[in-house]
């Protein structure tokens, strides 16, 4: 089996500012680390191996820097890693992101499998997943929550659509998306490390691609733009209600239907 | 000895004083907690409860007791497990949690004077919001800095950061009688007479009350990054413990675990260990200023576990990784608590080079006494953490076997020369294991020290030697 | 096309320059300035750095007529015909952008056997609905479902496409959008409209700590996803406005190579932490038999029923049930907390909830410093009150 897994690099903190001057992210000093969710893909990839043999490649598209994230990966059981990286690719949305990594897919060769995490911790979207399938034509299924059974053809899988779970069978090649908790993800490992230190990480910049129309990648390529950036309001509202008991609850169920919860 | 009983002129007298009646508990007003700690077999109610707020109350209150001969214990969170704050005697009990204020930091002494009430995890927030770092850590967050510095609390950090008492440059104390002396400050160095501080710090509210607190604080190591490291045999594992010591690389905190604690505390939590495939595990975390550096400190050390047979080293870099195994070490004591019936622990240390005998000692004893043990704890400072486990033994089976498997730990340490214990304290329920272990010459200094500082032994009976 | 364009003699102090940027993307190579992978394009460099020396060079770009796309189209979200209701909250939402422009409301609704059910939409003010109705459209499939969706967006061109952030949503717009090659905006919480039809996207990021304002200036149609609960639902019609028009699609078009093999109704979360909903029992709780009507306002809101340390000792509730430092560390959207004091044990476990609600006698109970909404009354009269009112409101009583 073959099998990809899209990892990124994301801030090591979700408590990022906006610089109230420029309207930019301060992100000075914020160590990077992989996305927590990419963690729960890799080691369904590495269980999937397990029992069918086969290699798992990772990529991830970012600066230079993100070339650690696939080291780590390496540190945990898997076999390779791609990185795509080029300033032709800067200011991409998700649509030009899923665009370029498909694009380098394409040139890795073929995949039965392919794994995303559920969301990154920056972005939020959890739609790059979807969207490279589209571009590759594969089918594609989110909400993973657990690997049924690994077939020849394809594979059974458990997809939670909150009320109940869909048990379907998807066939090779394909693209899944896995929740966070599908199975504890391991931790890298000091041997393996040690081992791959040296390993190659194959580079990959806009020449390398099939399509190598600059419209199409980063921010030309890019539908959408962010206008603007700003702090969230925090909650820091508080309220003490006195009265009878009847105009407690009154008020109570008023605010728990304004709030949405009844 | 004996005290006086509280009367209604008592009560009168300290609602004077206090005046504010939800500071003052009495009779049924007395919730059941303030009749034992968190362990819970030494009950006790006290007459009346008294919220102090401020030293000067606390002043008043004592000068009372002490001429009308009434005991007093001090309690903060009530978080201790050998009955320190449990009022044996009755009389009042002093709760300082309401005294939890952080008076001062002073970032050109690198100190920060607190009321004894403030929490553990309040002061320790308090000072990583301002890159500072107080370094002790035990188990028991919720527990008052009062109670730590009347324990010499100790901690996961210990191995490199040492304990509570390390950290206390100066106290402010009421004696017994009323007084009010000052213990210390905020000086570096003193060799000014008599270590008096430190005779205050690991009394356990036996000499006087500490109203006041200032400590040491470090500045903040940027980044820590823990080992997970997996071994095919406990022995294999504890064994590593001494050589890692002897390499002179420090880790902040050096933990031993089996996977059947692990396997307990997965089901307590509801969430995987991130690995539970071999028998035992080391758990060593290193802090510093950057990865790089950090990395650089534990190569040695992974190399010597490698070549002691450890099955692989697993890194823990991220929070996201750090809470998946530190979460579950946290719940260890409430996982096992979890798996049985009831339980009771000692918190005996030893020399680190003995830490390894003492924990397979530990680890075999359940054969020659017949009792579930289980243990975890901070291998790297000789401090161990065993739980005797009644699961469904009946009464007098388990006061019999368990007072076996206590005698023959408490005796095993002792050949050690190891001590009864390490951070919990002595307090009610130790008693008769410091009895054992400790010189009479040593109880007669203790006991002049005791009437040096509380002629009338008001404050907290029937505790550590007494 | 837009790019960043260098001009080497007017970098000056080249250091400089590079600490401008917070991305790490501007580096020296032998003496020149040059712009590496890291760039995110946010143009810092071209406005704080010196003048010149960044130039943001954009060439000419061909515009669409946004004219040729009408009205807002709103994606019905059902499984098995039973209608989500955050379609209603997008149709309320769809309504007040198209009052702004001057645009109709449609309705998309694919699956087998739902002509009945897609008369319900027609009570809230939809001008049409638009109807797929196939036995290979029984469950979800992504493929078929996008080939549908796409031959709907083809035919009826409309300018604005809302889709509820539900599990079938959050897969099936993202590969809409790509099969468009139009923008995507997930999770947005306010939405607003233009006079030129560009729909103004808010959504937060980095887990909630900053918004980002985003629009799709030459792309149509434009997209977003919203959460349940984000928007407000209209009031029903008692009467039937707007019109039904039946769809047909080739069959072919509706293979898919996901088949569903089994339906498994889901197990209610076992754990606290994955609760969205707590009802926190105190020690104001007089028995263990009255945690009866804490349970009941629990399933009431969808949540669960959790305890304080004092409840779990006692062996009221089991121990994995327990919030607060020794106990499990919670964040979830509504907290309530009965007859509890309020310790630091606790309060540490929980003071992240979004919406904290406590209802305690005690006016001085250290509760009301951490709660957002503080009650101070009797639960033994509020809860039962309020378990009434829930039931009546959902027409149970």
């Amino acid at each position: 089996m073959n099998i990809l897994v899209c990892i990124k690099q994301v801030p090591g903190t979700n408590k990022v500012e906006v610089d109230p001057v420029t309207g930019v992210l301060k992100r000075n000093g914020v160590e990077s680390k992989m996305n927590p969710y990419d963690l729960y893909a890799i080691e369904t990839a590495l269980r999937i191996r397990e029992k069918t043999g086969g290699t798992i490649t990772v990529i991830t598209m970012g600066p230079p820097q993100s070339a650690a994230v696939l080291r780590e990966a390496f540190a945990m059981g898997v076999d390779h890693g791609a990185l795509i990286s080029d300033r032709k690719f800067g200011g991409a949305d998700v649509l030009a992101t899923s665009y370029t990594i498909s694009q380098g897919v394409k040139l890795l060769g073929n995949f039965d499998l392919i794994l995303c995490g559920k969301q990154t911790t920056d972005g939020d979207t959890a739609q790059v997943g979807p969207e490279i399938s589209e571009y590759l034509n594969i089918p594609s299924v989110s909400n993973v929550s657990r690997i049924v059974e690994v077939q020849d053809d394809g594979l059974v899988i458990a997809m939670d659509m909150t009320t109940d779970i869909e048990v379907v069978k998807i066939q090779f090649p394909c693209l899944l998306s896995v929740d966070k908790d599908i199975f504890m993800p391991r931790l890298p490992s000091y041997i393996k490390k040690q081992a791959t230190k040296d390993r190659e990480i194959k580079v990959i910049t806009l020449n390398d691609l099939e399509d190598k129309d600059e419209k199409h990648y980063g921010l030309n390529g890019s539908p959408t733009q962010v206008e603007r950036i700003f702090p969230p309001d925090a909650n820091t509202h508080q309220e003490i209600w006195n009265g009878s008991s009847m105009e407690l609850t009154d008020q109570l169920y008023k605010k728990l239907r304004e709030l949405k919860f009844v | 000895m004996s005290y006086k009983r509280l009367g209604q002129e008592d009560l009168n007298y300290l609602k004077s004083i206090i005046n504010d009646s939800e500071r003052i508990l009495y009779g049924d007003d007395i919730n059941e907690d303030y009749s034992h700690d968190e362990l819970g077999d030494t009950v006790s109610y006290p007459d009346v409860v008294v919220k102090v707020t401020s030293t000067e109350e606390v002043s008043k209150i004592m000068k009372y007791a002490y001429e009308n001969n009434i005991p007093v214990t001090p309690r903060g969170s009530g978080t201790g497990l050998v009955g320190s704050s449990v009022a044996i005697e009755h009389g009042i009990m002093l709760d300082t949690t309401l005294m939890n204020h952080i008076l001062e930091l002073d970032e050109s002494n690198l100190t920060v004077t607190v009321e004894p009430g403030v929490l553990l995890m309040e002061l320790s927030a308090y000072v990583e919001e301002r890159d500072l770092f107080y370094p002790p850590d035990p188990g028991e967050k919720s527990a008052t800095i009062g109670g730590n510095i009347s324990t010499n609390a100790g901690g996961m950090r210990a191995v490199k950061y040492g304990v509570t008492r390390d950290y206390v440059r100066g106290l402010e104390v009421v004696l017994p009688d009323g007084r009010v002396v000052e213990f210390g400050g905020k000086v570096v160095k003193n060799s000014t007479g008599y270590a008096m501080k430190d005779l205050m710090i690991g009394s356990e509210g036996t000499l006087g009350i500490i109203t006041k607190a200032i400590l040491k604080l470090l500045p903040l190591p940027k980044k820590a990054i823990s080992l997970l490291i997996p071994f095919p045999s406990l022995e294999k594992a504890i064994g590593t413990v001494p050589l890692i010591i002897k390499s002179k690389s420090i880790p902040t905190a050096i933990e031993f675990m089996q996977r059947e604690v692990i396997i307990d505390a997965e089901k307590y939590l509801g969430k995987k260990f991130p690995d539970n495939s071999a028998d035992a595990y080391l758990l060593l975390k290193f802090d510093g200023n950057s990865t790089e550096e950090i990395e650089n400190a534990y190569d040695s050390v992974a190399r010597i576990c490698l070549e002691q047979g450890a099955i692989d080293i697993l890194i823990s870099d991220t929070t996201e990784r750090e809470e998946s195994i530190w979460k579950a070490r946290g719940a260890f004591l409430e996982a096992i608590k979890g798996s049985t019936t009831y339980m009771d622990e000692v918190d005996v240390v030893v020399p680190r080079s003995s830490v390894n005998e003492m924990v397979e000692y530990i680890h075999n004893l359940y054969k020659e006494v017949n009792i579930r043990i289980k243990s975890f704890g901070h291998a790297g400072d000789g401090n161990l953490h065993a739980y005797i486990l009644k699961d469904d033994l009946s009464e007098e089976e388990w006061e019999r076997r368990m007072k076996a498997a206590m005698d023959k730990i408490y005796a095993k340490a002792r050949d050690l020369n190891g001590q009864v214990s390490g951070e919990h304290g002595i307090g009610y329920a130790k008693k008769p294991y410091l009895m054992e272990a400790i010189d009479p010459t040593v109880v007669g200094i203790m006991s002049g020290i005791k009437r040096a500082f509380d002629p009338k032994s008001i404050l907290n009976p029937h505790k550590i030697w007494q | 096309m837009a790019k960043l364009v260098v001009n080497q003699d007017k970098v000056g102090n080249i250091d400089e320059l590079i600490s401008i940027c917070p991305f790490g993307a501007l580096e020296e190579k032998n003496g020149e300035l040059q712009i590496n992978g890291a760039c995110k394009m946010c143009k810092l460099c071209v406005k704080k750095g010196p003048k010149g020396a960044i130039e943001y060079v954009e060439d000419e770009v061909v515009s669409i007529d946004k004219s040729l796309w009408k009205g807002i189209a709103v994606y019905v979200d059902h499984i098995d015909g039973v209608i989500h209701p955050v379609t209603y909250e997008l149709i309320g939402k769809a309504r007040e952008l198209a009052a702004k422009i001057n645009h109709p409301v449609y309705a998309i609704m694919m699956g087998s056997n739902i002509s009945s059910q897609c008369h319900e939409l027609l009570h809230y003010n939809v001008d049409k609905v638009f109807v797929y109705d196939h036995e290979k459209l029984e469950r979800f499939k992504m493929e078929p479902y996008t080939a549908v969706f796409e031959d709907f967006v083809n035919t009826v061109k409309p300018t604005v496409i809302l889709v509820g952030a539900t599990p079938i949503g959050r897969q099936l717009a993202p590969r809409l959008a790509t099969r468009l090659r139009t923008g995507l905006t997930a999770d947005c919480t306010i939405l607003d409209i233009k006079e030129n039809t560009d729909l103004v996207q808010i959504r937060p990021a980095f887990g909630g700590n900053i918004m980002a304002q985003i629009i799709t200036p030459n792309n149509r149609p434009q997209m977003a996803t919203v959460r349940y609960k984000v928007m407000n639902a209209p009031e029903r019609n008692p009467y039937e406005t707007g019109e039904i028009i039946q769809c047909d699609i080739a069959p072919e078009k509706l293979d898919s190579r996901v088949d569903v093999l089994d339906i498994i109704p889901k197990e209610k979360e076992q754990f606290i932490e994955a609760a969205d909903v707590l009802v926190v029992a105190g020690r104001g709780i007089k028995k263990p038999e009255d945690l009866g009507m804490l349970q009941e306002l629990a399933d009431l809101l969808g949540g669960q029923l959790a305890c304080t340390r004092p409840m779990a000792e006692a062996g009221w509730m089991e121990a994995k049930r327990q919030v607060g430092l020794s106990g499990r560390t919670v964040r979830p959207k509504l907290i309530i907390t009965c007859g509890v004091s309020g310790a630091v044990q606790f309060t540490a476990g929980m003071n992240n909830s979004e919406q904290i609600i406590a209802i305690n006698k005690d006016e001085s109970a250290p509760i009301f410093k951490t709660a957002h909404y503080g009650l101070i009354g009797d639960l033994y009269e509020i809860i039962p009150n309020l378990i009434n009112q829930i039931k009546a409101g959902k027409g149970v009583i």
